[in-house]
């Protein structure tokens, strides 16, 4: 999944130093601005994509230091309100991860949630801001490293952009 | 807005004392767009098809929505990101429900009031017809 770590994981203190900074590629530190500076909020549905974050996490896989997770019951629930208001409010990108097409636990959650991430980024073109900033992930419960290979994935593409300026309220 | 003919047609054949309220065909419909959140519930209500769902959505109009409804704070945080004035129109993806234009043609409208009654925002309104209805 990750590189191999020089440190022991058996005996002493269990692998406590995977978790933070560490483990991340080299094109994840020459980016555009520092990983620790930037803020990624990733919208995760709670049947596939933060059960697959869940399982990462037992598996002590480290994960970009950006992300923020926000569980929702099922991507459909997220409205271009919310990933607008994200980015304005602090995110300098925005994530959805839910399940496979076609496998929504509620039939089409997420096909509502592809469309309304496409209509997001149309909006941010209009308005001349990066529509790489808004992204949809999809991924199954089983599959923690497609998880996390999205996070790394979204933390790369944000790092290779500007950070995001915001005018007054 | 004028009445249709087929809304005079109906209100001639009730007797001049039965009471006009919203409900009564003949309704002038107004539409209040900045209230407007585009759900497409008046286009599904609709007998006539007067009321449409539109492909397409100005986010111009979007920025100049009051601050207080949740269209209007999409507009602010949008705002806040802005880097230049938003031009043209947006093309609405077929699943997203809200904050699509409705097309609203007054000329098929029957004024039923089916779309007033119906609104969950409360952006339409439906006047009662002010026509003289001669005995």
């Amino acid at each position: 999944m990750t590189t191999a770590r020089p440190t022991a994981t058996r005996g002493g203190a269990p692998a406590v130093a995977t978790t933070g900074t560490v483990a991340l590629g080299a094109d994840e530190t020459r980016a555009g601005h520092a990983t620790a500076e930037r803020s990624i909020v990733a919208f995760c549905c709670r049947e596939c994509a933060y059960a697959a974050a869940d399982a990462a996490a037992n598996a002590r896989t480290p994960l970009p230091p950006s992300v923020r997770l926000v569980l929702l019951p099922c991507t459909g629930r997220v409205s271009p309100l919310h990933l607008v208001t994200a980015l304005a409010e602090g995110a300098d990108g925005v994530m959805v991860a839910g399940c496979l097409l076609g496998q929504c636990h509620y039939r089409e959650g997420n096909f509502t949630a592809v469309d309304r991430v496409a209509f997001v980024q149309r909006l941010l073109e209009t308005v001349g801001v990066e529509p790489e900033r808004c992204q949809m992930f999809t991924m199954s419960a089983g599959e923690p490293p497609k998880f996390v290979a999205a996070v790394r994935e979204m933390d790369r593409a944000i790092g290779a952009l500007p950070p995001l300026k915001r005018g007054a309220v | 807005m004028p009445i249709t003919n087929r809304g005079r047609e109906i209100l001639d054949r009730l007797p001049p004392t039965q009471p006009r309220t919203s409900s009564s065909i003949g309704c002038e419909i107004e539409r209040h767009e900045e209230l407007c959140v585009g759900c497409g519930t008046c286009a599904k209500k609709c007998p006539s098809g007067a009321s449409q769902r539109g492909d397409t959505f100005d986010v111009q109009q979007l920025l100049g929505t009051p601050a207080d409804s949740r269209r209007g704070a999409l507009g602010a945080a949008l705002r806040r990101i802005a880097r230049r004035d938003p031009v043209g129109l947006v093309e609405v993806p077929p699943r997203v429900t809200i904050y699509r234009t409705i097309l609203y043609d007054a000329e098929r409208c029957l004024g039923c009031g089916a779309c007033a009654r119906n609104c969950p925002a409360g952006a339409i309104e439906a006047l009662a017809p002010h026509v003289e209805v001669t005995s």
